[in-house]
């Protein structure tokens, strides 16, 4: 036993790779019932590294331990019993039931000749139920959607009664129904039945909401490895896609594109919440962005930040600095091309009017939303600012 | 909540659907070998040919024709067929396309070049002298010579896709030495070598029958006792590999196994077209599984039937003329596999 406790799966000084290395020197541990996210840019090593610990590939140098036992030791029917998976192949079948192709993931449990004993059928039966598709039973596999089938093929994978499944980018077909409902399941698993579960994934919204651990890899490294909430900070998921651009925000888990400010630059009045929209539809359009003045908790201080926006934001509610914030907002609105007015300042009716008033002085156009937060408006608005700066 | 579905209940009813299939295909396959036995160019009264079945020691002309020519031929084309589907649903399974038959890895390509160089050279015609299975020999060694080439170089190769295309190549490379024969040869020659090359089931020894019930035979009990791995191999290799099986070993067994069984049929009837190709699906389509411990027994019992049909076609449609049955098989064949194919599709789109 592990006097660390526990663990599934641990990789020491561990170098993957075909003839060349692709991945040199992982070293991390796995403890066991948990979700890990695989996650790195096409070409990275996912793939390496999920065929590698399945044995279908030999390690270049290191050890692999599964459950305190060293991988190559393991009989291969003792490791189909230990370790299942889900390849990114469709696993289409012609003329074979559902029920049919879950019972193939019973052959290292079955006879000599694959002959399904009830205990095999109560198997088939609970892994159907554990992802949902009992009802699927009957069907043939090639006329399943895309989501029902891949439900299929988890439950093939827990037919096996294994203790680690590995997937490789199990819900790159799916749409956002399916694709969520995919992962709750896979997160139930590991809750339920303790199931670790270790996914290449391709998308990191999804693998900060549904794993508990991550990891990345990175030219031929192995960047990170921890909590996603920890490891997944906006520089990382920058360097790990090569992806300037990109602004991971972890509270919200989301991820935004910084725009290149190449049709211009906005300032926007916000707060309430109410500027949120407005910031995408202008990131999306190409706007460079400079919002305030609002709490720096608020829902649009996040936003515009993950949109790479400059913020005037404050963090004593009691006493805000206004007049400080108001006289660098009136040397920033200098540098942009319009104003936008998506909230009222909370109410700082002084600011307000100063700011129109330089706009004006600067000849300066200014849009606003609809009086419910509508955006026609600042549609239409943009559209004509356009155009008259075309002619 | 209430339980939708039992696994058990429903294992159950598609296996009392199966079994009924497989009643009624052996009894049809029985039907049509009996009715191969009966029918003939000379018409016998049937009580007299039960009569000559039931009395082997007899004997008078009845007994030779039965004996010698009905009994062989309708065991051979029977057996023959079963090899064939058997031999196209391993590979169908191996490389997991359903265009692919027994002849894809260049088999039969071998047996014909081998037996051209017996039918069209002045060498090989001095041999025939020497023994009247010099034909079979020859298409054995043409064979089982591509099948071990085959073989040892998918030791070597990864992806199933490189082997199919080895298969053709090899193929192209037999058919082009055999195309330069063929342009030399003298012309009465080259129809008996062409009616060779679509098989037929005539002429049969009962030493051949021997090797092809004891061979075969072999065959069929050890594929079906793997059809656990083969099933494996539904998903491809990797799933294969993920559930515990050998693939390297296994991959050359399948590989083995298929190439014995058509290459045994194939030296001995010359290449019968069609039926290791489409029997397959006529009987996944029957059975209504891809599961091969259904399916092996499946196949054969279908490749049997379809194949004594053929035949039974070739020698009396245009009776006293014989047609190859590679004719019959294709032509009746492909019509009936394109309606299985347009009703399943019709039924579930």
């Amino acid at each position: 036993m592990n006097p660390f406790g526990p663990t599934a799966l641990t990789l020491e000084n561990l170098t993957i790779g075909y003839r060349s290395p692709v991945v040199t020197d992982i070293n991390l541990t796995v403890p066991p019932g948990v979700f890990v996210s695989l996650l790195g840019a096409n070409g990275s090593g996912k793939t390496t590294l999920l065929r590698t610990i399945s044995r279908r590939l030999k390690p270049l140098a290191g050890r692999i331990t599964l459950f305190d036992q060293p991988l190559k030791t393991f009989k291969a029917l003792d490791l189909a019993k230990t370790l299942s998976v889900v390849l990114t192949d469709k696993a289409e079948v012609p003329m074979l039931r559902v029920l049919e192709f879950v019972a193939l993931g019973r052959h290292p449990h079955s006879d000599f000749l694959g002959r399904l004993t009830d205990k095999d059928l109560l198997a088939v039966e609970e892994s159907l139920f554990a992802v949902k598709a009992d009802k699927l039973a009957n069907r043939f596999v090639d006329e399943l959607s895309d989501g029902e089938r891949q439900k299929v093929v988890l439950a093939r994978a827990l037919a096996q009664n294994p203790r680690i499944t590995l997937l490789d980018e199990p819900t790159a077909h799916l749409d956002l129904k399916h694709r969520l409902e995919f992962l709750a399941i896979l997160r139930n698993l590991c809750r339920q039945i303790g199931l670790t579960v270790i996914a290449a994934a391709h998308d990191v919204e999804s693998a900060a909401r549904f794993s508990d651990l991550v990891m990345t890899l990175k030219d031929g490294r192995l960047q990170d490895f921890g909590r996603p909430e920890e490891v997944l900070k906006p520089e990382a998921i920058r360097t790990l896609y090569d992806c300037p651009e990109a602004n991971f925000d972890s509270a919200l888990g989301g991820l935004e594109m910084t725009p290149d400010g190449r049709a211009g630059r906005a300032f926007v009045l916000g707060g309430q919440d109410s500027a949120a929209l407005a910031y995408r539809l202008l990131a999306k359009q190409g706007y460079a962005l400079a919002t305030g003045f609002f709490l720096a908790t608020d829902l649009d201080a996040h936003v515009a930040r993950s949109l790479g926006a400059k913020v005037f934001s404050f963090k004593n509610a009691d006493n805000p600095p206004l007049a400080d914030l108001l006289a660098e907002s009136l040397v920033e609105l200098g540098q942009c091309d319009f104003l936008v007015i998506a909230g009222d300042m909370g109410g700082f009716s002084e600011g307000l009017t100063k700011l129109k008033a330089e706009a004006k002085k600067l000849n300066i156009p200014i849009l606003s939303l609809g009086p419910n937060g509508e955006l026609t408006p600042l549609i239409e608005g943009l559209a004509l600012y356009r155009s008259s700066r075309a002619a | 909540m209430e339980a939708v579905f039992n696994a058990r209940l429903v294992t159950q009813t598609l296996a009392k659907r199966r079994n009924l299939v497989f009643l009624g295909l052996g009894l049809l396959t029985l039907a049509l070998m009996v009715t191969n036995l009966v029918v003939g160019s000379l018409p016998y009264p049937i009580e007299r040919i039960f009569y000559t079945l039931l009395h082997p020691q007899e004997s008078g002309d009845l007994a030779t024709i039965v004996w010698k020519i009905r009994v062989p031929r309708t065991l051979a084309a029977a057996l023959g067929g079963a090899y064939l589907a058997a031999s196209g649903l391993l590979l169908q399974v191996y490389f997991r396309n359903p265009i692919v038959g027994p002849y894809i890895l260049g088999i039969s390509s071998g047996a014909t070049l081998l037996v051209s160089i017996i039918m069209l050279t002045p060498f090989g015609f001095r041999l025939t002298h020497a023994t009247p299975f010099v034909t079979t020999i020859a298409g054995c060694l043409g064979a089982y010579a591509v099948m071990a080439l085959v073989v040892a170089i998918a030791a070597k190769v990864q992806r199933g896709a490189t082997l199919l295309i080895l298969g053709l190549m090899m193929g192209y490379l037999c058919s082009s030495v055999t195309s330069v024969l063929t342009a030399l040869a003298e012309k009465e020659k080259i129809k008996g070598f062409v009616l060779w090359g679509m098989g037929s089931f005539s002429g049969f020894k009962q030493v051949e029958i021997g090797i092809l019930i004891v061979f075969g035979g072999g065959l069929l009990i050890a594929v079906y006792l793997l059809s656990k791995p083969l099933n494996a191999f539904l998903l491809g290799e990797d799933y294969a590999a993920s559930l515990g099986v050998n693939i390297r070993r296994f991959r050359i067994f399948i590989l083995m196994a298929a190439s014995a069984l058509a290459g045994l049929v194939t030296s001995m009837a010359g290449p019968v077209a069609f039926i290791g190709l489409a029997v397959p699906h006529m009987a996944r389509l029957s059975f209504g599984t891809s599961d091969n411990r259904i399916l092996i027994p499946g196949v054969c019992l279908t490749g049997a039937a379809v194949t004594s049909l053929c035949d039974l076609i070739a020698r009396m449609w245009l009776n006293p003329v014989e047609l190859p049955i590679s004719a019959i098989t294709a032509f009746f064949g492909a019509p009936i596999v394109i309606g299985l194919l347009l009703k399943r599709g019709a039924r579930f789109s």
